[in-house]
C-alpha cells in the first residue's frame, strides 16, 4: 500500500514538474502535454545505434529510473508513509545516488557516438565536483539527529528546521542536487547547445520516454531529499503531514527549475574549481559549526 | 521491520520497476518493429555521417581533482558513523575528527598550491 | 500552396488499431521540429514556431518533423538527407518557401514562407500525422549519400585513396578496402576486436560467406595484409561466435578463445622469419615498417611479414599450421623471436610508454586517442550551414576547420537587374535588407545616380532595424548555445517584434530592449562563461563589424556615409576582444541603431530607383550587421554582367581554426558562436 502511494506521488510529482517546465519554456500551460509526449514517444521507433555496447545502452535509462525510485523509497513523506525506513537511510540514499554516474557513463559509452561519449565523461568530472557537497551536508544533518534514520532526521528538526540551523549546508546541498540531476546550469552531459543532446542524444522512442521520466523523478527525489534533510519533512501546522511534504517538495523542485531557466550553463573547469576551492572548505566549515552548535547549545 | 525485510522490499521495488519498464518496451514493440534503413543507426552528428568508432582512451582533464576526491571520499566513509555518535561522545569526537579533517584540508591546500586543482 | 501527399512518406508500418490511433493523435499534438538550416533562419524570416505549437528539437532523434526553410544548396541537401534518415519514424517533412530537396522524398506539406502559411501548414501536418502515422506499407528511405562508401587505400601510403580496387601508383601494392569517412591514424580502435580479427581472417577462408556480410569481408580474404580498424565490430563478434562453432565441428579442435594473444602471432613470425628480404608491417598501422620482427609501438601487435609480390592466398595456409602447434603449448615459446632491439620482456608485455610512443601528445604530455568529430551543418547553437569539424582530444579541441555549405556562388550568368537584387537578398537569409540595399546602391551608382536623401533616410532606418533584429537573433542563438532558455525566448520574441515594426513601435520597444541588455549584464554565470573566451590573436587583420569593434578597431562603414553623419551616428568600440566584449558591443549597437531609427523615421525597404542609363560599373559598401560588405558590379543594358562581392564573413570564417585550437569544447563552440558567422555570406 505504501509502495503504491509513494510511487503514485512520484508520478504525480513528475507530471506536475513536466507541466511547469513546459510552461516556463513555452509560456503555455497544458496539463495533458506530458502524457501526450509520453504516448508519442512510445509510438516512435526505438533506434539502436550501430555497433553499440548493447548492455550499457539498454541498462542506462532503466538504471536511472531505478536509482530515482529507490532513492525516494527511503525518504519519508509522512511518519508512516515510507517504503523502507532504513536505519542507514541517509547512507543508502547516497549510495544509490552514486549510480547516477554509472548510468550516465553507460549512456555515454553505449551508443558509440562522439557527442554521447564526451557527455558521459564530462559527467564524471561533474560528479567529482558535486559529490562531496552532497555527502557533507547530509553528515551534518545526521550529526544533529544522532542517527542516519531519515525519519529521525526529520524529527530532530521539530524545533528548528535545518535550513535555519545549517543554512550553509542547505545552500551547498541544493546546488549539488541540481548538479546531480544534471539540470541547467549544470547540464554538461546533455548540453543541447554544445553536444546536441549529449548522453540523451541517441535514445529514441520508448527508451527516451523512460530516460525522460527518470530525469523528472530524479528531480522529485532530490527535492524530497532536500525537504527531509533541511526543510523539516512533514512538519507543519494545520495540513496533514503528507500534504506538507508534497508542498515543500514541489516548492524545491520548482525552484530548481527556475534556477535552471534563468542561468546559462557553467563551464566544467569553473564548476570543478568553485566546488573544490570554495564549496568543500565551506562544507567542512559547516560541519565544524554544526559540531560546535550541537555541543554548546543544549 | 527488520533490515533484511526492508532490503528485500527495496530489491522487490527495483525488480518491479525493471518489470514495468520491460513491459513498456513490450508495449512499444507491439506497435511495430524498428525499420532498418540505411544511415538510420549511425550516431547522429549534425548532418554528417560519421561511422567511426569512438571507443578509445579519453583524455579526462580533471584527474587532479579526482585524486583528491578519492581521499575525501574515504574520509566521508569514516564520518558517517562518527556523525551518529558525535553528540554522545562530545568534544573529544569533535577534536578527533577535527584533526583528521585538518590534515586532509592541508592536503587540499597543498594540492591547490601545486596546481592539481585546475583543468589539466 | 498545394497539398502534397495524403499519406505520410515517413509512416510506420502497421495496421490501424486503437493504440496506434492514439499514438498518432498524441504525435500530432506534440510536434517537435528539426529546423534546417537552423532556427535562426526561421526567425530571420519572421516565423514564430512556438505560436504554431511546434517545439524545436536539438537532434534528429528527437524530432517528428523536418522543417525546411527556404531553398537549400546542394551540399546542405545531402546533409538534410542524412538528418532525415536519422529521424525515427513516424516522421514528416514540412517545406516552407521552396521545393523539397531532391534527395528527400516528396514533402508531406509545403507552404510559403509566412507566418499565416506556417500556421495553416501546421494544422495540415497535424491532421496528416493523426491519421497516417501508421501506414500499410511505407517505403524505405534510401539515398546514395547514406550508403557506406568503400574507399580503397594503400596500406603503405594512406594518402592514396581511390574509389575502385586496384594497385597503388606509388608502390604497386593492392589497395585495401575501407569505409569512407574514417580518419586513418587516430588509433581509436578496440584492440581486442582487432586481435580477434587478425586471428580469424586467416582461418575462416570462405566458411562464412553465407552470412550477411558486405563486400568488405571478401576483401579481407583477398589480402591478409592490412586490416581496417573501421570495420564492423559486429562482424567480428559474429565471426567469433560462428568461427568457434565451426572450428569445434571441424578437425581443428583447439580453442580459439585464447588464440588471440601474442603467442599466435609469435608463431607465425617464427615461421616467417626464415624468409629473407621481408619487411615487417603492423596490420593496423601500415606505416610502421621494420626489417626485423617485433611489436608495433602503437598498438602492441606483432608485426606481420610482407612481401609485395607474394600471392596473398598462399599465406592463408601457413597460419593454420601455427594454430595447431600453438595448441600444444600451455606456456609460450618465443625462441623463434629475436627481440634484441625491443625492450619488453618475454611475456609480450608492452608498456604504455611504448604503445603510445609515436602518438601525438597533449599539452600535459599524455598521448590519448583523438577523435575527429563533425559539428556539422545543423548543430544546435551554431549557425546552420556551417560545417565545423573539430579534432577532439578528450573534451579539448586540438584542431578545427570550418567551411560553409551554403556559400553564395557569385558566378556569372547575366541576369536582369531586378532579378539580381532579388536573388542576392534571397541568398542571404540572415541579412536580406542589407544585401538588397547593397545591390540597389551598387546598381544606382553604376547607372550614375546621385544618392537621394529622402530615400536614403528610409533605407538607413531599414538597415538599422535589421541590425537590431540581427543582433537579437544572435542573442537568441547564444541562449541556445548556453542552455539559457530565458534568453532564447526573450530575444526571439523581441526579434520577431522588431522585424515588422515601424518607427513608433520600435521606439516603444526601447524599454524592453534596455531591460534585456541590463539583465544580461548582470546574469550571474554569463560573464564567467564569456570572459576571456574567443580572444583573437593580436594583429589579425581581417576583422570587421562588431567583432572588429569589440577588439578596439575603430572601423565602421557608416562613418563615411553622409546620411549617418546627418543622423548623428557615433561609433563606439569595446577593447577586450573576447566573447564578452562582443556581447557588449552588440548591446551597444542595438541601442545606437534604435537611436538612429528614432531620428531617421519610418524604415522603408530598399527598392531600386528608376534608372535611365543602364550600363556602367558601380561599387557600393554597406555596414551589414556582421561587418562591411562591398559589392562591385558591371551592368550592360539592364543586365548585370559581372559581380564581385566581398563580405565580412568570408574573412571571419578563416579565423575559426585559430580560435578553437587548444580550447575546451564548450569554449571553442562559444568562441565560434561569438563571431556571428553567417555561412551564406561567405563567398566561394
Amino acid at each position: 500500500m505504501t509502495v503504491a502511494l509513494v510511487l503514485l506521488t512520484l508520478l504525480v510529482g513528475a507530471w506536475l514538474l513536466a507541466v511547469i517546465e513546459a510552461w516556463l519554456t513555452t509560456g503555455r500551460l497544458r496539463p495533458v502535454a506530458p502524457l501526450l509526449a509520453g504516448l508519442s514517444h512510445l509510438g516512435r521507433e526505438s533506434i539502436l545505434a550501430r555497433k553499440p555496447d548493447r548492455l550499457f545502452f539498454e541498462t542506462a535509462p532503466v538504471l536511472l529510473l531505478v536509482v530515482a525510485v529507490l532513492g525516494a523509497a527511503v525518504l519519508p513523506l509522512a511518519p508512516d508513509l515510507v517504503i523502507a525506513d532504513l536505519a542507514t537511510g541517509a547512507l543508502f540514499l547516497n549510495a544509490v545516488l552514486a549510480y547516477v554516474l554509472v548510468s550516465l557513463i553507460m549512456a555515454g559509452w553505449g551508443p558509440n557516438g562522439a557527442y554521447a561519449m564526451v557527455g558521459g565523461w564530462r559527467f564524471l568530472g561533474q560528479l567529482i565536483a558535486y559529490s562531496m557537497l552532497i555527502v557533507m551536508p547530509i553528515t551534518a544533518t545526521a550529526m544533529r539527529a544522532e542517527s542516519l534514520l531519515n525519519s529521525a532526521i526529520v524529527e530532530s528538526q521539530a524545533g528548528l528546521w535545518n535550513i535555519v540551523y545549517q543554512p550553509l549546508g542547505f545552500v551547498l546541498f541544493f546546488i549539488a542536487a541540481i548538479a546531480l540531476a544534471f539540470r541547467s546550469p549544470f547540464d554538461l552531459p546533455t548540453a543541447p547547445g554544445e553536444l546536441a543532446g549529449g548522453v540523451d542524444a541517441e535514445y529514441t522512442g520508448v527508451r527516451l520516454a523512460v530516460l525522460r521520466l527518470a530525469r523528472l523523478v530524479m528531480v522529485i527525489t532530490l527535492s524530497a531529499a532536500t525537504t527531509v534533510f533541511f526543510l523539516g519533512g512533514w512538519q507543519g501546522p494545520l495540513l496533514p503531514p503528507w500534504a506538507w511534504s508534497l508542498i515543500k517538495t514541489l516548492a524545491v523542485a520548482v525552484s530548481m527549475l527556475l534556477v535552471g531557466f534563468y542561468l546559462p550553463r557553467i563551464r566544467e573547469a569553473d564548476l570543478l574549481g568553485w566546488c573544490w576551492k570554495l564549496g568543500i572548505p565551506l562544507a567542512l566549515l559547516n560541519i565544524l559549526i554544526v559540531g560546535l552548535l550541537i555541543l554548546v547549545v543544549p | 521491520m527488520s533490515a533484511t525485510q526492508q532490503y528485500l522490499i527495496l530489491l522487490g521495488l527495483a525488480l518491479g520497476i525493471l518489470g514495468a519498464v520491460l513491459s513498456l518496451y513490450g508495449l512499444a514493440r507491439s506497435l511495430g518493429a524498428t525499420r532498418q534503413e540505411p544511415g538510420k543507426d549511425v550516431p547522429a552528428s549534425a548532418g554528417v555521417l560519421s561511422r567511426d568508432p569512438v571507443w578509445g582512451r579519453y583524455h579526462a582533464r580533471y584527474y587532479g581533482y579526482a585524486l583528491l576526491f578519492l581521499a575525501f571520499d574515504m574520509e566521508m566513509a569514516y564520518m558517517y558513523p562518527w556523525a551518529v555518535v558525535f553528540k554522545e561522545v562530545g568534544l573529544v569526537a569533535l577534536l578527533d575528527m577535527g584533526v583528521f579533517l585538518a590534515i586532509l584540508f592541508l592536503g587540499l591546500l597543498y594540492g591547490w598550491s601545486q596546481g592539481a586543482l585546475r583543468r589539466q | 500552396m498545394s497539398e502534397a501527399a495524403t499519406t505520410l512518406a515517413g509512416a510506420r508500418k502497421g495496421r490501424p488499431s486503437i493504440l496506434r490511433r492514439w499514438v498518432g493523435q498524441a504525435l500530432a499534438r506534440n510536434l517537435s521540429c528539426l529546423v534546417v538550416p537552423g532556427p535562426e533562419v526561421a526567425l530571420a524570416h519572421g516565423l514564430d514556431l512556438a505560436a504554431a505549437d511546434m517545439r524545436i528539437a536539438a537532434t534528429p532523434r528527437d524530432a517528428t518533423v523536418l522543417l525546411i526553410v527556404g531553398e537549400l544548396s546542394q551540399k546542405l541537401d545531402e546533409a538534410t538527407a542524412v538528418l532525415y534518415a536519422q529521424m525515427p519514424r513516424p516522421r514528416a517533412i514540412l517545406v516552407l518557401g521552396g521545393s523539397a530537396p531532391s534527395s528527400l522524398p516528396q514533402a508531406d506539406v509545403s507552404a510559403d514562407l509566412s507566418q499565416t502559411e506556417l500556421m495553416e501548414a501546421a494544422t495540415r501536418l497535424q491532421r496528416l500525422l493523426a491519421e497516417d502515422a501508421f501506414a500499410a506499407s511505407p517505403d524505405d528511405f534510401d539515398s546514395s549519400i547514406l550508403q557506406a562508401k568503400t574507399e580503397y587505400v594503400c596500406p603503405m601510403h594512406p594518402e592514396v585513396v581511390e574509389d575502385e580496387p586496384g594497385s597503388c601508383p606509388k608502390c604497386g601494392m593492392d589497395l585495401v578496402a575501407r569505409e569512407a569517412g574514417g580518419d586513418s591514424d587516430a588509433g581509436e580502435h578496440d584492440h581486442d576486436h582487432d586481435h580477434e580479427h587478425h586471428g580469424h581472417e586467416h582461418d575462416h577462408d570462405h566458411e562464412h560467406e553465407s552470412e550477411e556480410h558486405d563486400h568488405h569481408h571478401a576483401h579481407h580474404n583477398d589480402h591478409g595484409q592490412s586490416h581496417e580498424h573501421h570495420h564492423d565490430h559486429e562482424h567480428h563478434q559474429n565471426h567469433k561466435r560462428a568461427h568457434d562453432h565451426e572450428q569445434h565441428q571441424g578437425d581443428d579442435d583447439h580453442e580459439h578463445a585464447h588464440c588471440h594473444e601474442h603467442e599466435d602471432h609469435g608463431h607465425q613470425q617464427s615461421t616467417a622469419q626464415e624468409q629473407s628480404g621481408t619487411e615487417y608491417i603492423c596490420p593496423m598501422h601500415p606505416e610502421i615498417r621494420q626489417n626485423e620482427p617485433g611489436s608495433c609501438p602503437k598498438c602492441g601487435m606483432d608485426l606481420e611479414p610482407h612481401k609485395p609480390e607474394e600471392d596473398e592466398g598462399v599465406r592463408e595456409g601457413v597460419p593454420e599450421h601455427d594454430h595447431e602447434h600453438h595448441h600444444d603449448h600451455s606456456g609460450h615459446d618465443h625462441d623463434g623471436h629475436d627481440h634484441s632491439d625491443h625492450d619488453h620482456d618475454s611475456s609480450g608485455f608492452m608498456s604504455m610508454v611504448e604503445v603510445t610512443k609515436d602518438l601525438p601528445r597533449s599539452a600535459d604530455g599524455l598521448a590519448m586517442d583523438w577523435l575527429e568529430v563533425p559539428f556539422g551543418p545543423c548543430f544546435p547553437g551554431l549557425p546552420g550551414g556551417l560545417k565545423l569539424t573539430l579534432t577532439l582530444d578528450g573534451d579539448g579541441v586540438t584542431e578545427g576547420q570550418a567551411t560553409s555549405l551554403v556559400a553564395m556562388n557569385t558566378s556569372s550568368e547575366e541576369v536582369a537587374v531586378e532579378t539580381f537584387i532579388e536573388r542576392l537578398a534571397a541568398a542571404m537569409p540572415l541579412a536580406p535588407v542589407s544585401y538588397r540595399l547593397l545591390a540597389c546602391r551598387a546598381i544606382e551608382q553604376a547607372a550614375g545616380l546621385e544618392p537621394d536623401p529622402a530615400v536614403e533616410r528610409g533605407r538607413a532606418a531599414a538597415l538599422e532595424r535589421e541590425r537590431i533584429a540581427s543582433h537579437l537573433g544572435w542573442l537568441a542563438q547564444l541562449g541556445r548555445q548556453l542552455s539559457f532558455v530565458w534568453l532564447t525566448r526573450r530575444a526571439a520574441a523581441l526579434q520577431l517584434e522588431t522585424q515588422r515594426a515601424d518607427r513608433e513601435q520600435l521606439v516603444a520597444l526601447r524599454p524592453a530592449l534596455q531591460s534585456l541588455i541590463a539583465r544580461l549584464e548582470h546574469t550571474p554565470l554569463l560573464k564567467a562563461r564569456l570572459k576571456g573566451i574567443g580572444a583573437l590573436p593580436h594583429g589579425s587583420q581581417d576583422l570587421r563589424g562588431p567583432v572588429a569593434r569589440a577588439s578596439g578597431r575603430t572601423e565602421d562603414a557608416r562613418q563615411a556615409d553622409a546620411m549617418y553623419r546627418e543622423l548623428g551616428f557615433e561609433m563606439r568600440a569595446e577593447s577586450a576582444g573576447d566573447a564578452w566584449a562582443r556581447l557588449r558591443q552588440r548591446h551597444v549597437e542595438i541601442m545606437t541603431s534604435l537611436d538612429l531609427v528614432e531620428v531617421a523615421g519610418d524604415p522603408e525597404l530598399p527598392k531600386l530607383r528608376a534608372i535611365d542609363n543602364p550600363s556602367g560599373t558601380g561599387e557600393a559598401t554597406v555596414e551589414t550587421p556582421r561587418g562591411r560588405a562591398t559589392l562591385r558590379l558591371t551592368q550592360e543594358r539592364g543586365q548585370v554582367v559581372s559581380v564581385e562581392l566581398d563580405s565580412a564573413c568570408s574573412q571571419h570564417i578563416g579565423l575559426v581554426a585559430d580560435l578553437v585550437e587548444g580550447q575546451e569544447l564548450g569554449d571553442a563552440l562559444v568562441a565560434v558562436g561569438s563571431l556571428d558567422l553567417s555561412p551564406w555570406e561567405v563567398t566561394s
